[in-house]
């Protein structure tokens, strides 16, 4: 049984909160804009992750969603990815260097078609290669556009998820990313967004699912102190904080909890102070805010419910608190990433071809 | 909304002076997800940017445009890049958009763009010697900003000069001085003392160390429970390879339930100060700090650290009561592999 203290998670109205954003933002979100691809995700994430997404939304819908994120698959001379919205796009015009792609929003495109269950057959596989391999820099690290742009670990966990939805990692010198992760660690066990940069949540996630990509493992002794410093960020009042000494926030549940889950140690989260906690962050007309008696955002309200189905308060099952299970590495339900790491690749081509191709 | 009374501009489309650009609405081939409902100015202005952009205009009305956007949507990435582009191409006084760029950033010191932008700007003039006191002044508006701190730590990174790092030290303790458990200004502290090469007067690593035991000694006196000051001695302690159990002295008397006795002060140990009688024992991170003790001396110690989990978990620090039970399962097992 549930404590009877836990509030019940609000489904319905979060996928009511997620679903009225992806019909329509007011002014004041303009500045969604250069990131509406990562708020789609959000929403229709929110959608997948709490089984609501068939329920709520009908097929014609579904695909003219399909149909917009295609369209914002941009190629130039850098190679082909994903633009954040096609706010810079003008009537009747050529794509210009200012209508770029940028590597967050490539990376979300992709989970976004993936959850739409997209058969993936106008996916630029070679100029999406061709594109990471643009962004890469000197020192490993990724920018977050062809052009330049910043360049930290949320590009670099970027550049490692999409190496793993394609099962090709051409696209990058994985030898001198590796390495640029490692000079992000910290004195405190956590991963700064760069080098220098003080250890925190979200970049931690980064850092440590783009290792688990590629097969790295922490040291032990790196391990133990990354565990202590993520298991030191519950605060008491069961949410997580992002930095040492900081107020909890809904987000962090996520960042914090999936980096000790990616580590094998989800069981040392306190599960049901956390449930508890983004409980008291929904908001009473459906999603979930960072903190208790804000208004809530689809990012939040996704995270939220990510870190949940990762890690379920005990005895969920049958409760509302029961969500699709989460592969904590790409940041998706089990069913959408396998259906991304199963139509993602380059279609096998039988050995006859793959000579013929290797000739070339 | 807290904008000054400006005087309203008419919009592009009613300027004769834009007449010979080309607006350009944006352009959707299908239906769009999440679909903003601009206002007609925000349209307006960007329709203009579009033509502009399509034209390859780059003049001094380009920048009126983007910093018009701009201010109406800070995060507008494409108006940021654009607007470096025609600086560049104007060979425009940037120092007169640093001014510009020091009232945005406090404005918008959540936006990435602002910082990059100045980035750009200042690898241009080369003169940071100003940065380090705008920072300053914007850490007083949001102490624990994550992008302000990166700047800073980026400014001195980048032109590395003698004379920029000569009052870091004095500019962190200010900061802790204020408030003894940013994190921030912690963490800053590691980055000039440990991770950014050797100053003049610190080549005597050893009295580096000895120095910042000293100075966070100091402060987990002030405010004994203050994760930040216990992970600073712990990264200074493994930056150093020393044991924990150097430190034994310093830690015991913060991991008891009660303050010690009144000490009379002429037996006042500099080397480890007390916490004050008002001080809330006993310190979690002092109890940590003994039990890890206790796990590398092993043997019969690893009893004792057992003990000091256990009151974690079921009394001092229970919302972490899984880690510490963990922790005494980890240490089992590291016995009993020792045993066999």
């Amino acid at each position: 049984m549930l404590p009877t203290s836990l509030p019940p998670l609000s489904k319905g109205g979060h996928a009511t909160h997620c679903k009225r954003c992806l019909s329509g933002l007011p002014s004041s979100q303009v500045d969604i804009d250069p990131a509406k691809l990562a708020l789609s995700f959000y929403c229709l994430g929110s959608l997948d992750v709490s089984g609501e997404l068939e329920k709520r939304t009908r097929d014609w819908e579904r695909e003219q969603w399909k149909e917009w994120i295609w369209s914002q698959q941009t190629s130039g001379h850098y190679g082909t990815g994903f633009r954040a919205s096609s706010y810079m796009t003008a009537k009747h015009s050529e794509h210009s260097v200012h209508d770029s792609p940028q590597i967050i929003m490539t990376y979300t495109a992709l989970l976004s078609l993936a959850i739409l269950r997209d058969n993936f057959s106008r996916l630029d596989r070679k100029g999406l290669l061709k594109f990471l391999r643009s962004c890469q820099n000197t020192d490993g690290s990724f920018s977050s556009e062809p052009l330049g742009g910043d360049s930290d670990l949320r590009t670099t966990f970027s550049a490692f998820a999409i190496s793993t939805m394609l099962d090709d990692w051409s696209g990058m010198d994985v030898t001198s990313a590796l390495q640029f992760i490692c000079s992000c660690r910290t004195y405190e066990g956590g991963y700064g967004q760069s080098p220098f940069g003080e250890a925190l949540g979200g970049t931690t996630y980064c850092a440590l699912a783009a290792l688990r990509l590629a097969t790295k493992q922490l040291d032990p002794l790196d391990r133990q102190k990354t565990i202590r410093w993520l298991v030191q960020n519950q605060a008491s009042n069961g949410g997580f904080r992002g930095r040492t000494n900081k107020d909890a926030d809904a987000c962090y549940c996520f960042w914090c909890g999936a980096s000790l889950h990616v580590l094998d140690a989800g069981d040392l989260v306190d599960k049901a102070e956390m449930a508890s906690f983004v409980a008291f962050c929904q908001f009473k007309f459906g999603g979930i805010a960072k903190i208790p008696g804000e208004h809530p955002d689809p990012y939040h309200t996704y995270l939220s419910l990510a870190a949940v189905a990762l890690l379920p308060p005990d005895s969920s099952e049958g409760t509302p608190w029961a969500l699709c299970p989460l592969d904590p590495l790409l940041n998706a339900t089990y069913q959408t990433s396998s259906w991304a790491r199963a139509h993602i690749p380059a279609p096998k081509v039988d050995d006859d071809d793959a000579l013929g191709d290797a000739g070339i | 909304m807290d904008l000054p009374a400006e005087e309203e501009q008419p919009l592009y489309s009613q300027r004769p002076e834009w007449a010979d650009v080309v607006p350009l609405e944006q352009y959707e081939s299908v239906a769009p997800l999440a679909p903003i409902f601009y206002t007609d100015e925000y349209r307006d202005a960007t329709n203009y940017f579009r033509g502009i952009v399509k034209s390859d205009e780059m003049s001094p009305r380009v920048l009126e445009l983007t910093e018009n956007i701009i201010r109406q949507n800070p995060g507008h990435y494409s108006a940021w890049q654009y607007r470096y582009k025609t600086l560049m191409a104007l060979k425009s006084p940037l120092d007169d958009e640093l001014q510009l760029m020091d009232e945005l950033a406090i404005k918008h010191l959540k936006t990435y763009q602002v910082w990059h932008h100045r980035r750009l700007l200042v690898q241009q003039t080369r003169n940071p010697g100003p940065e380090l006191e705008f920072i300053a002044n914007s850490l007083q508006v949001d102490t624990k900003n994550y992008h302000t701190w990166s700047y800073r730590q980026w400014i001195l990174a980048y032109f590395n000069d003698d004379a920029l790092w000569s009052h870091e030290l004095d500019f962190v303790e200010k900061m802790l001085e204020s408030d003894v458990r940013n994190n921030s200004a912690w963490h800053h502290r590691f980055f000039v003392v440990f991770q950014s090469g050797v100053r003049n007067g610190d080549e005597d690593r050893d009295a580096v160390v000895r120095r910042e035991l000293a100075f966070v000694k100091e402060r987990i006196a002030i405010a004994p429970n203050n994760a930040s000051a216990w992970n600073y001695l712990r990264g200074v302690l493994d930056h150093a390879k020393m044991p924990y159990c150097e430190l034994q002295a310093f830690v015991l008397p913060y991991s008891l339930p009660q303050p010690p006795l009144d000490t009379p002060p002429e037996v006042v140990d500099l080397e480890s100060p007390l916490p004050s009688k008002d001080a809330q024992l006993p310190c979690v991170a002092a109890v940590e700090f003994m039990a890890d003790i206790h796990e590398a001396a092993g043997g019969g110690d690893l009893v004792k650290a057992t003990e000091l989990w256990k009151s974690l978990a079921n009394e001092h620090d229970t919302i972490r009561k899984r880690y510490w039970e963990f922790r005494i399962a980890e240490s089992l097992k590291t016995k009993s592999a020792g045993d066999g």
